[in-house]
Formats: structure tokens, sequence, C-alpha cells
């Protein structure tokens, strides 16, 4: 009897384990099941972000390259990339950063960049760039969809069968990734978008200095191409890499930006004042001509230099060792009697200076470029630009591996309209004529203003000038 | 003798059953409610998960569009989101090209593609131009989402009325199932002036 009722307990306590154990069996696989589907989707769509990441460094990266390329040989641009983009040639380059998160697998990071037709600027001849990258980081767990078509909708994934096959990228395989397409275009700048850049110190001194600008190449923002006070436009941008503007009670009608820092003294601006602003001083490199024309060698007094109405045109293109006037001397840069477009560069590897009453004279539609290397004097009756037109007038600092100071003394009794762009030379604008109007603009290592009530920016130098940065203008995720 | 003193002592006088089925009751009771109790909190956690799963996939579709945004229009539960027109007709990408300002199109120029999200009738949609609205979230009456354009960048903000109370989510436990998100613009606005970083 014992032994019966035993054996009775003994099957009840079997039954009721195995029974007890599947319910706890089934709960704890509905909520692995549900734990671990979340925890895969959250883990898809973290390397689905983690793959647009990748995908925008690849933006990054071209962009480095090309602004590298802006920099003076040799400056090492594109190097381990397949080509050089530009006039159809595609450029490719490829790869692979260690990432600590998501099981450190590693992201992968492919690029294109090229120069289609269809994107050069009518307006100013320069080549925009097209970046195209992918970026792809690999899945961990196992290739499972999510719960919800919606999320599969969203975040595209590659599970067994490498999804999406194009002719561009070559980097994808069939194995468990998220990838991101990105389009980017990328445009060039000038040396000249802002009214006043200094990489340091930027002090505008003068009293209620005003800074404005117009646009010459605009008849609602100029009159007949000159500035005019009722067509004032608020793009009198002043910026610097530095930590202070002092701006004596400035009135400026554009944004203000320092680099962490504080603007002092700015009573009125019409834009924003930023603190989060830097730009590479990118420098400008010697000029590499093949061919000048060797005569004169230098300049020591009265002489002119003739323009050609081709751009680049050897017999245009001169090379100084220094460039001195004094008393009554006076250089003429001369172009066509008639006024039509004619061009000039002079590069000046010494020193430029103009003292008594001697003075620069541009001829009627001339456009010069002078670079320089040594320091830049100019007093007496300064640059004489006729049309007045900054853009007419540019003078570019050229780099030296040199520590010593060097400086830009820009003032004269004429009016100044001309731009500079002098990233390694301290700036000094003085005075700007007997009405201390400037136009232009101007960048420096560091840049002061003495004597100046009002500078006005040309909005027509941005569209001209060297190209010293690029900016990304179009972006767009190719979500296919 | 022995026999039937063993035959008593295996069962229950009346009191003793009746005790033990007290005892059981209350322990099974409470064994019950807690099992509601539970299952109420799974209900709740797991819609509280279902809910957040959806927010943040809104969120992702959002910043989806508007990190390519040329233009933006929004209100509470309504947004529109104008984006450069990309795919030609046969869904492939089109060659960029600039226009006589230097600014960059695709396809032909001023074409652009408007992409509308709204909340109709318990599900949220998202529109392309005159297609059929997809659904991106559905069973999500309780949601509320908003856009807002802060010129270089625009912010999301989606919530939902949580279960955990019967009575009805508070004011701080719906805003406590908030998503935020940041999207930076990437494209020059066509609605402002602000561009490109």
């Amino acid at each position: 009897m014992k032994t019966n009722l035993r054996r009775q307990e003994n099957g009840s306590a079997l039954l009721w384990t195995v029974l007890v154990i599947t319910v706890l069996s089934l709960f704890a696989t509905e909520v692995l099941r549900l734990v671990s589907g979340r925890f895969q989707l959250g883990l898809q769509a973290a390397a689905w972000q983690e793959s647009l990441m990748a995908a925008e460094s690849g933006i990054d990266l071209a962009v480095v390259e090309m602004r590298k390329s802006l920099y003076p040989a040799p400056n090492h641009a594109w190097e381990d990339w397949e080509n050089i983009p530009g006039n159809g040639v595609v450029s490719h380059g490829l790869t692979t950063i260690p990432n600590a998160g998501l099981a450190s697998t590693p992201m992968t990071i492919e690029v294109n960049v090229d120069a289609p037709a269809q994107l050069i600027d009518p307006s100013t001849g320069w080549q925009y760039y097209r970046i195209r990258t992918l970026g792809s980081m690999p899945l961990t767990g196992p290739p499972r969809i999510g719960f919800k078509k919606e999320d599969n909708h969203l975040r595209k994934l590659t599970l067994r069968v490498q999804r999406f096959i194009d002719n561009l990228f070559t980097s994808e395989t069939n194995s468990p990734h998220a990838s991101r397409r990105l389009e980017a275009i990328v445009a060039p700048l000038s040396s000249f978008e802002q009214a006043v850049f200094s990489v340091g110190a930027l002090n505008l001194n003068n009293q209620n200095i005003v800074i404005d600008s117009y646009d010459s190449r605009d008849a609602a923002k100029s009159t007949n191409g000159l500035y005019d006070e009722s067509k004032r436009q608020e793009h009198g941008l002043i910026a610097t890499n530095g930590a202070l503007i002092q701006a004596g009670n400035a009135h400026i009608y554009g944004d203000v930006s320092t680099n962490s820092g504080t603007v002092t003294g700015v009573a009125n601006v019409t834009g924003v004042q930023r603190t989060d602003f830097y730009q590479d001083p990118i420098p400008v490199g010697e000029p590499q001509w093949l061919s000048i024309n060797p005569t004169p060698s230098q300049v020591n007094g009265t002489a002119t230099l003739n323009a050609s109405p081709t751009k680049g045109s050897i017999m245009s293109r001169y090379r100084l060792s220094t460039l001195s006037l004094s008393g009554t001397q006076t250089l003429t840069l001369a172009g066509n009697a008639d006024g039509s477009p004619t061009y000039i560069e002079i590069y000046v590897s010494g020193d430029i200076s103009a003292a008594g009453n001697s003075q620069m004279v541009l001829g009627p539609g001339v456009r010069a470029t002078i670079y320089f290397m040594g320091n830049v004097d100019i007093a007496g009756k300064g640059v004489m630009n006729p049309a007045n037109q900054p853009a007419n007038l540019l003078f570019y600092g050229v780099h030296s591996d040199s520590s010593l100071a060097r400086h830009v003394n820009l003032g004269g009794n004429g009016q100044i309209s001309a731009a500079v762009y002098a990233p390694e030379h301290d700036v000094v604008v003085n005075g700007g004529g007997s009405s201390g109007h400037v136009f232009g603009s101007v960048v420096g290592k560091s840049v002061a203003m003495t004597g100046v009530t009002n500078l006005h920016y040309d909005e027509a130098l941005a569209a001209g000038g060297i190209i010293n940065n690029y900016k990304i203008v179009s972006w767009v995720e190719d979500t296919r | 003798m022995i026999v039937p003193t063993r035959t008593r002592a295996g069962g229950f006088l009346l009191y003793e059953t009746m005790i033990a089925m007290t005892i059981f009751s209350a322990i099974s009771m409470g064994l019950i409610m807690g099992f509601i109790s539970l299952e109420r909190s799974l209900m709740a956690t797991t819609n509280f998960a279902t809910n957040h799963t959806d927010a943040m996939r809104i969120t992702d579709y959002l910043a989806l569009d508007l990190r390519r945004a040329l233009s933006i229009e929004s209100t509470e539960n309504d947004a529109t989101i104008v984006i450069p027109s990309y795919y030609d007709g046969a869904g492939g990408p089109q060659t960029p090209q600039l226009d006589s300002n230097g600014d960059v199109f695709y396809g032909t120029s001023g074409a652009q593609v408007t992409i509308h999200y709204f909340l109709l009738n318990s599900t949220i949609y998202r529109q392309q131009d005159a297609a059929p609205p997809a659904r991106i979230a559905e069973n999500v009456s309780d949601f509320i989402f908003n856009v807002t354009d802060l010129g270089k960048v625009a912010t999301t903000k989606i919530t939902f009325k949580p279960t955990y109370v019967s009575s009805g989510a508070s004011v701080a436990a719906i805003e406590g199932t908030a998503v935020y998100n940041t999207v930076l613009l990437r494209n020059s606005r066509i609605d402002t002036s602000s561009s490109v970083y």
C-alpha cells in the first residue's frame, strides 16, 4: 500500500514539475523573443545610424583633400587616392576605420569625387565638385528583419544578399550590413568672402565705423556699378580666428564672428554674432609661371607696365625684385585706350613702397593682380583705381617659410579701392582718402584700421580672386 | 485496530478542509491578482516599448527628410518638408546642374519634391508629392509630433500616453516619453537666408 501511494505521489510531482517548467519555459521564450527582437532592432538601428556617420565622414575626407590641394605645393593632396578629380576624372578612395562601439566592428567608407561639366559655374567659370560616399557597418547578430515592415522600409539593410548594387561602389558584399549613400556638391569659395577677416587681432579703431556691402554687378544693389548708400546691403561680414574684435562702436551691416571670443564696441549689428568661427588661412604660393615678360626686373622710378587683353598672357606677367616709388614718380599699369578689359599680373619678390607724392595708377579697364613676398608700404598719393572697382586691384601676400614679421600698410591720399589677401602679413589700412571711405575686402594675419570711417564690401569680389576654401552647397541622401 | 486508525489519520476534518480552502483561496486570489497586475504591467511595458519604437522610427523618418530639406512648414502633427528632386522618372539619380546664380538643382531648375507627414485616424503617414500616403506608424492616436524650424537646425519632439496607470497618464508621464532629435539642415534653404554650415 505504501509503495503504491509513493508511486502515485512521485508521478504527480513529476507531472507538476514538467508542467511548471513548460509554462515557465514558454514564458521565458516569449520574453526572450520580445527582448531579443527589440535588441536586434536597436542594434540594427544603431548600425544604420553609424553608417550615416561613416558616409558623412567620407564627405569630410574628400573636402579635406580638396582643401589640401589649395595649399602651395607640395601639399600631398589626393595621395593614396586613385586620381586627382577634375575634367571628368573620377577619384576614388576607400577607407576602413576602427570602431570602438558595436562589438568593435570596423566601418567602411568609400568615396568618389568627380567634376561633371554640368557643375561649372557659368558666372565665374569655377568648377564645383560632386562627392558621392558610401558608409557601411557590419550587422552583428542573426540576420533577422524587424517586427514591423515600417522599420524595414525605413532602414534598408543587407541581411543575406546584397540589397543594392550599382556601378559606383565596390566595397559592399553579401554579408549582413547597413549602408547609407550620400551625395554632396561642393562649391569653391573666394579668398574675399568677407569684408574683413583677420587670423588674429582685429581692431577697427575708429569710432562709429560703418561696414556694409554692395554688389557692383547688380543695379538693384549699386548705381552704375558703384556704391550707393540707398542700396546698402548687409553682407559686410567681419570675422576673426582669434578671440577679440575691437570694433570701436562700429555699425556692422552683416555678421560678426569670433572663435570663442568677444566683441567690444559694437553698437549695431544687423546680422548675427557668432562665436564658433574658424577659417583656415590658406597661404598663397609663389606664382609658378613658366614664362614671364623679363623686363623690367625691378621698378625704382617712373615706369609703365603693359597689360594684355589675354588673361594669363606671358607679356603681361612680370616678376620684380622690388617696386619702390618716391617723390613724384608714377607706376602706370597701362591697358587699352578704349578701356576694354586687360589683365596684368605682377609678382614682387621683395618689398613694395610708394612714398612722397608718388602713386600707382591703373589704366582704364585694367585688372591688376599683385603678388608680394615682402612688406607693402603705400602712402603718398596711393593707388589710383579710376573705375573704383575693388575687383580690378587684388593684392596677395605670398607664403614665406621665414618667421619674420611682415606687414602691409595701405594708405595714401587717394581713394582706396582694392582687395587684400595677406594671411601672413599684419595689415593696416590708413585713411581712405579725404572721405575715409574704403571699398573692397581685407584679409590679414592681423587687421587694423586707422582713419577709416566706412568700409564698403563689394559682393562681386566673392565671385573672383583665388579659391581658398570649399563649401557644401547641396546635400542629398540616396534612399533607394 | 491499527488499520482503522491509520485510515482516519489520512483524512481531514471539515474545519481542517475549510481552513485549507481559505488559505488556498487567499493564496490563489493573491496569485491571480499578482498575475493580473503582472500582465497589466507587461502589457503597459510592451505598449511603451512598441510606442517608443514607433517614436524612434518617426524620428528617423523625419530626420531623413529634414537633413536634405530645402524648406519646412509645420504645425502639431503635421509637417511639410521640401527636398531636392534627386530622382528621375525611372527612379535613378540625376546629374546635378547649376543655374545662373550658381545654385545646384536636379532635373529641371526649380524642381522639388514635397514630403507631407500627418496624423489621421490613429495612423501617421508620410506622403511624397501626390503618391498614396505610406503608413509609418499605426495605432498612434495618442501621439503628438512637432517639428520646430530653427533656421540652421530643426528639432523634432514626439510624445505618447503611457498606459501604466489605468486612470490615465499625467502630463509629466507624457512628457517623460518625449523623444527629442536635433537635425542640422545640410542644404541651403530656399525659405530663409541661412545657408550650409
